[in-house]
C-alpha cells in the first residue's frame, strides 16, 4: 500500500469517525450540562427572545470597538470565507464531498482555486504573526500555535498538490490528505469548535443582557 | 419649607466624605478574618462550590474562548496598565482548567494531563477577579464569542469565598453584615438619628417604619454615616413628588456584601428583610437609593423570582426617569455643559439609559455624550468592591485616567453620576488629578434645582 | 543462432548500411532521450557487441505484452529479433515447443551464464501449482534462472508489481519479481500492457550502452516513466479552466473536456501515453474519450473504481459515519449526565460547608 491508499484508506477513514464522533460528544456533553435558572423578572416580554439576534449582530464588532479591531476582523474574515471558498469550491473537494453525502454543485475555475487559497494563506500568516508579535494581548497558549499550524498545513499542501508544485504530485496529494486527516482528529478537542460554539456563547450572553433590556 | 441657603450645611461635603472613607476603609483591613480551614479543605470547597454554579451556560462561554485578544482591548485594567494578566480572558483560564477536570466532557483525559489545583492557584486568582475586574462587562461587547466574562467572574469570588480568600476589606465588611446584617457600624438607631437631624436642621421630613405605603425607599450605609447629603436629597426629592413614601428600619441597607463579595448565601440573606418589609407595607415600588450593585442586588436576583412579588424594584435614577418623563419633576434648568456616566450596573448590566437622561433633560441640561457612552461606556475602575481596596489603588488610580479623558474630551465642565461607588472613585480621582471638573450625584443635583410650589401645598405634601 | 559474430559483422553481412545504423544509433538515443554526443560511442559500442542472448520467461501472462511487442516501431520486433537480440526461449514467437524448447532454454543460460537478459512477463503465483510449464513451477523456474542472469526486465504490470492476478483476493497469492528476486538489477517495465516503445527501447540502451537507463523509485525507466499523464496530456488545458465531462456523452464528453470527474487517474499515473501514444502515435486512451485507468501503478486494480475520480476516495460509508455520530452522542449525553450527578454533589457539598 503506498502513501496516498493509505493516507486516501485507513487514515481519512478514521479520522473522519473521530471527528465526527468527538465533535458529537463534546456538543451534547456540554449542552446537555443543567440550564441556570435566572428568577427574576424580565425587563420586557420580549426581551428573551430580543437576546438571539446577537448571534448575528455579533458578526461585526460595533460601536466604539470597531477601529481597534477593524484589521483582524477583516483578516480573519479573508481567511475564514477563503478557507470555506477552497474547501467547497474546488472540484477535487467537490468530488469528495459527492461521494460522502450524495450532493454536488459546480466548481470554480482552478486558477480561482489557486488564488483563493493563496488569499486564505495570506491572511492565515497574518494573522499569526499578529499574534506572534503581541504575546501581552493574545495570552496565546500550545493549542493555538498547535491549531494554527494543523490549519495552514492543509493549506500550504493543498496549494501546492492543486498548482503541481513541489512534490510529485501523488506525494503531494497524500500529505495533504494527512494534514486533513490531523486537521480532522484535533478539531473536536481544540478551539476549533468555536465554530459550533460561537452560536451559543453569543446567544447566552445576548439573551442575559437582552434580559435585563440591553442589546449587545 | 425653609431653602437651603438660609440653612448652614452641617452634612460634610463629598470631598470630606471621600476622606473619612478612607481612613475606615484602612482600618477594616485589620478587622478581616484569617482563614480557618487546611488547604486542602479550601481548595476542595472552591471546587465544589465552583462547579455548582457552573452550568452550561457558563460552559459554553469557557469553551469558546479563540484567544483573539480583543477583549483587551475593552478593558480598563488592561489599558492603564498594559499588564498581560490583566487580560479578561485569563480571568478564565483557571475557570477552565477546573470546569474542564471536573464536569468537561473529556475531564477523563483532562485528570491525566493537567496538574490538580492548589491554594497557590487560588490565592494567584484573586487579584484577577477581585482587583482588577469590576464586572463591567464591557470586554463582552467587543468578544466575538460573546463571552460574558463578568458572570464568570462572579462565579469565581464565589469560589474564592469558599477558599477563604476575600480581599481584606470586602472579608471584613463581609464578616460585619454576616453577622449584624449591616455596615460601617450603620443600624436602623443610626438611620432614626439621620432622619432625626435632617428633620430637625433641615425641615425634611422622613417618614418612618409607615404600616402601608406605595413606595419604599432604600438608604445605604454611605449616606448613614458618611454622606447626609445623600439621604437629605432622596428625601426632598420623594416629598416633592408627592408620593405615599416610607423607610423602613428593618430594611433600610441597599449595599450587599455578599453580592461584592461573591457570597450567594450573604446576598439572599440580605434582600430578604427587604423584600419581607415591601410586601408588609404593601408597597408598589421599591426604589434603591444610588448604590450601583444594590441594582443587581436586587432587581437583577437570579435567586429570587421576582414576577411574583407585587412590587416594581427600580433604582433611583430610573425612578426619577419615569417621574420626569411623567412631568413630575418640576427642575429650574440646569446651568453650564454637563456629560453623564452611566453606572456600569445600572446601564450596560442594567438597562436603565434612557431615565437619567430624561431626569436630566428635565433640566434643560446642555449635555455632551461621552465619546464611549450608554453600553459602551468606560467603567470608572471602582465598582464591585474595588474601591474598597486598598491594594487595587494603583489600578484604579491608572484606569481612572481614561475616564478622565473622556469626560475632557467632551468639554464638560460637570460629570454626573448616580452610584456611590463611581462617585467615590470620580472624587478621589478629581483630588488626585487635580481635575477641574465637578463631580455631581444625580439625586443631589435634582434636589437642588426642585421648583417647589408656594408653601400652603408644600405643607400638604409632608407625611 | 550464430553468437560468434559481432553485431556490426552481422549488420554488414546482411546489407545495412553505416548510415542506416548510424540512423538506428540516432533514434535510439533520441527515444531514450540521451544526448547527441553519445551517438558515437553507441556506434562503437554496437560494432562491437556479440548479440545477447535473450530468454523471455511468461508466467501468469495473458500475452498482451507480447501483443504489444509486435506493434513495437521503433525498432521493430522483427528488426530485433533479427539483428540485435538473440531471442533464445519465448513461448508465442518460438518455432520449437514441448521439450525441445525448454532444452534450447537450458542451453542458452549455460552457454551465456551471466551475460543474458532476462525478461519475465505475467506475474509469480507463490501457490506453486496454479501455474507450471512443462511441469515446473513459474516460482521455481524464476529462481533458476535469475542467477545467471545479467539483468532481468520485467515486463508488465502483472511482472513488475503483480498487476491482476495479485488483484483483491489474489486468489494464486501472486506476487511480483521483485518480490522474489532481491540480488539482480531489475528494471520494470509496467503498463497493462506497456508501451512499445518502452520495452524496446530499455532493450536497446542496454544493448547499446551495456548499462541500464536511470530507473525512478519504483524501478521504471524515467525516460518513459519520469512523467505523469497528466503534465503531457492534451486536454490540460481544460482541466486547468475546470471545463469536465461529466458522462461519456454529454457536451463535455463531444468537446473533448478533462475526464477527471469520469475517473481518469492521469495525475497519479507515470508512463509516456500521452506523448508517445500507441499503434503508432495514433491515439491513447483519452484520446479516445475515455479516462486513464492508470495502469503502469503497482495495485490500480484495488485503488478504488475506473469511473471513481481520484478525490472520490475509499475511505468508509455514511453507515459508520453514522454509527460514529451515535456513539459519540451517547458518550457525551453519558459524560453530560455524570457531570450533573457530580454537580449536584458539589452543590450538596458546597450547602453543608456553610
Amino acid at each position: 500500500m503506498n502513501l496516498l491508499e493509505f493516507a486516501r484508506g485507513p487514515v481519512i477513514h478514521w479520522a473522519l469517525i473521530i471527528l465526527v464522533a468527538g465533535t458529537i460528544w463534546r456538543l451534547l456533553g456540554v449542552l446537555i450540562l443543567t440550564r441556570g435558572a435566572d428568577l427574576s423578572r424580565p425587563r420586557d416580554a420580549f426581551g428573551n427572545f430580543k437576546g438571539y439576534r446577537t448571534v448575528f449582530s455579533r458578526a461585526w464588532p460595533s460601536g466604539e470597538f470597531t477601529v481597534a479591531t477593524r484589521y483582524q476582523t477583516i483578516m480573519a474574515y479573508f481567511f475564514h470565507f477563503a478557507t470555506l471558498i477552497v474547501v467547497i469550491g474546488i472540484t477535487p473537494h467537490i468530488e469528495f464531498i459527492t461521494s460522502l453525502t450524495g450532493y454536488s454543485w459546480p466548481a470554480l475555475p482552478n486558477a480561482v482555486g489557486v488564488a483563493v487559497g493563496t488569499i486564505a494563506l495570506v491572511s492565515l500568516i497574518a494573522l499569526i504573526g499578529r499574534r506572534l508579535s503581541m504575546p501581552k494581548i493574545y495570552c496565546s497558549n500550545i493549542g493555538d500555535y498547535v491549531t494554527w499550524v494543523l490549519v495552514a498545513t492543509p493549506l500550504i499542501t493543498g496549494l501546492l498538490a492543486f498548482a503541481h508544485l513541489g512534490a510529485r504530485y501523488e506525494t503531494m496529494l497524500a500529505i495533504h490528505i494527512l494534514s486533513v486527516a490531523a486537521l480532522f482528529v484535533w478539531f473536536p478537542f481544540s478551539k476549533l469548535m468555536h465554530s459550533f460554539w460561537f452560536i451559543f456563547s453569543r446567544a447566552q450572553s445576548g439573551l442575559s443582557y437582552a434580559h435585563k433590556g440591553v442589546r449587545i | 419649607m425653609s431653602t437651603p441657603a438660609t440653612i448652614t450645611p452641617i452634612f460634610p461635603t463629598f470631598e470630606q466624605v471621600c476622606q473619612g472613607f478612607g481612613s475606615q476603609i484602612g482600618m477594616l483591613r485589620e478587622m478581616a478574618p484569617k482563614p480557618t480551614h487546611s488547604a486542602e479543605v479550601r481548595v476542595a470547597r472552591a471546587i465544589d462550590t465552583l462547579i455548582a454554579e457552573t452550568n452550561a451556560d457558563e460552559a459554553v462561554w469557557l469553551e469558546s474562548c479563540i484567544h483573539c485578544g480583543q477583549c483587551t482591548t475593552a478593558c480598563h485594567f488592561f489599558q492603564a496598565t498594559g499588564e498581560t494578566k490583566y487580560a479578561p480572558m485569563r480571568k478564565m483560564e483557571l475557570y477552565r482548567r477546573i470546569y474542564q477536570r471536573e464536569i468537561g466532557p473529556f475531564r477523563w483525559w483532562y485528570q491525566l494531563i493537567t496538574s490538580p489545583i492548589k491554594l497557590q492557584d487560588l490565592e494567584d486568582l484573586q487579584e484577577l477577579v477581585y482587583d482588577s475586574c469590576s464586572e463591567c462587562g464591557r470586554c463582552t461587547m467587543v468578544c466575538p464569542m460573546g463571552i460574558d466574562t463578568a458572570s464568570l467572574v462572579h462565579h469565581l469570588r464565589s469560589a474564592l469565598v469558599a477558599a477563604e480568600l476575600v480581599p481584606p476589606e470586602l472579608s471584613a465588611l463581609r464578616e460585619e453584615q454576616r453577622h449584624r446584617g449591616t455596615v460601617f457600624g450603620a443600624s436602623s438607631d443610626t438611620l432614626l438619628q439621620m432622619v432625626k437631624t435632617i428633620s430637625e436642621h433641615y425641615g425634611v421630613e422622613i417618614p418612618v417604619d409607615k404600616a402601608s405605603a406605595e413606595v419604599m425607599v432604600l438608604s445605604s450605609a454611605v449616606d448613614l454615616v458618611a454622606n447626609g447629603n445623600g439621604l437629605l436629597a432622596t428625601a426632598k426629592v420623594m416629598n416633592h413628588l408627592g408620593v405615599d413614601w416610607t423607610v423602613c428600619t428593618d430594611g433600610f441597607e441597599s449595599a450587599n456584601f455578599g453580592l461584592l463579595s461573591g457570597d450567594m448565601t450573604l446576598w439572599r440573606r440580605q434582600v430578604e428583610p427587604i423584600v419581607a418589609a415591601a410586601q408588609r407595607i404593601g408597597a408598589k415600588t421599591l426604589v434603591i437609593a444610588e448604590c450601583g450593585h444594590a441594582y443587581p442586588a436586587l432587581r437583577w436576583n437570579p435567586m429570587l423570582k421576582s414576577e411574583d412579588l407585587p412590587f416594581d424594584m427600580v433604582f433611583m435614577s430610573e425612578y426619577m426617569g419615569r417621574m420626569a418623563k411623567e412631568g413630575r419633576l418640576r427642575l429650574s434648568p440646569l446651568k453650564g455643559k454637563i456629560t453623564f456616566h452611566d453606572p456600569c450596573k445600572t446601564g450596560r448590566r442594567g438597562g436603565a439609559f434612557d431615565e437619567p437622561r430624561a431626569v436630566l433633560k428635565a433640566m434643560d441640561a446642555d449635555l455632551v455624550e461621552l465619546p464611549a457612552n450608554r453600553e459602551y461606556n468606560w467603567c470608572c475602575g471602582g465598582g464591585a468592591g474595588i474601591f474598597l481596596l486598598e491594594r487595587a489603588t494603583r489600578l484604579r488610580d491608572e484606569s481612572f485616567k481614561i475616564k478622565l479623558n473622556q469626560v475632557n474630551a467632551t468639554g464638560a465642565s460637570m460629570v454626573v453620576v448616580s452610584c456611590a461607588s463611581c462617585r467615590l472613585n470620580f472624587e478621589v480621582g478629581r483630588v488626585k488629578n487635580h481635575w477641574d471638573k465637578e463631580v455631581a450625584s444625580l439625586v443631589e443635583l435634582v434636589a437642588d434645582h426642585l421648583i417647589e410650589p408656594p408653601a400652603a401645598a408644600t405643607a400638604g405634601a409632608h407625611a | 543462432m550464430a553468437h560468434n559474430s559481432t553485431l556490426g559483422e552481422l549488420l554488414r553481412s546482411q546489407g545495412v548500411s553505416r548510415r542506416a545504423f548510424l540512423k538506428f544509433c540516432t533514434t535510439t538515443a533520441s527515444v531514450m532521450a540521451l544526448p547527441a554526443t553519445l551517438v558515437p560511442v553507441m556506434a562503437d559500442a554496437l560494432e562491437q557487441v556479440r548479440r545477447p542472448s535473450v530468454i523471455w520467461l511468461s508466467f501468469q501472462e495473458c500475452t498482451g505484452c507480447t501483443e504489444a511487442l509486435t506493434r513495437s516501431h521503433a525498432p521493430t520486433l522483427e528488426n530485433l529479433i533479427f539483428n540485435f537480440i538473440s531471442l533464445d526461449y519465448h513461448h508465442a514467437l518460438q518455432a520449437a515447443s514441448g521439450r525441445a524448447a525448454e532444452a534450447a532454454r537450458e542451453e542458452a543460460m549455460r552457454e551465456n551464464a551471466g551475460k543474458y537478459l532476462l525478461l519475465v512477463d505475467g506475474s509469480i503465483p507463490t501457490v506453486k501449482a496454479y501455474s507450471t510449464i512443462a511441469g515446473i513451477s513459474n516460482l521455481d523456474m524464476l529462481m533458476d534462472s535469475a542467477p545467471n542472469a545479467a539483468a532481468i526486465i520485467a515486463v508488465g504490470t502483472c511482472a513488475a508489481y503483480g498487476g491482476l492476478p495479485m488483484a483483491a483476493p489474489n486468489p494464486t497469492s501472486a506476487v511480483s519479481v521483485s518480490d522474489l528476486i532481491k540480488d539482480k538489477p531489475i528494471i520494470n517495465i509496467p503498463g497493462c500492457p506497456p508501451i512499445p516503445l518502452a520495452m524496446t527501447g530499455v532493450l536497446a540502451h542496454y544493448l547499446t550502452l551495456g548499462t541500464l537507463p536511470a530507473l525512478d523509485a519504483l524501478g521504471r525507466p524515467l525516460a518513459f516513466y519520469g512523467d505523469t499523464i497528466h503534465d503531457r496530456c492534451y486536454r490540460r488545458p481544460f482541466y486547468d479552466r475546470g471545463l469536465f465531462a461529466k458522462t461519456f456523452d454529454d457536451e463535455g464528453a463531444r468537446k473533448g473536456w478533462c475526464l477527471y470527474k469520469l475517473g481518469c487517474k492521469g495525475p497519479v499515473a507515470y508512463n509516456a501515453c500521452a506523448n508517445v501514444k500507441w499503434n503508432q502515435g495514433v491515439s491513447f486512451p483519452i484520446q479516445s474519450g475515455h479516462g486513464c485507468i492508470g495502469c503502469c501503478e503497482p495495485g490500480f486494480w484495488d485503488n478504488g473504481g475506473i469511473y471513481e475520480s481520484i478525490a472520490r476516495g475509499q475511505f468508509g460509508t455514511g453507515p459508520q459515519m453514522g454509527v460514529a455520530g451515535m456513539v459519540g452522542a451517547g458518550v457525551g449525553a453519558g459524560a453530560a449526565l455524570l457531570a450533573r450527578s457530580k454537580k449536584e454533589r458539589a452543590a450538596a457539598a458546597h450547602r453543608a460547608a456553610e
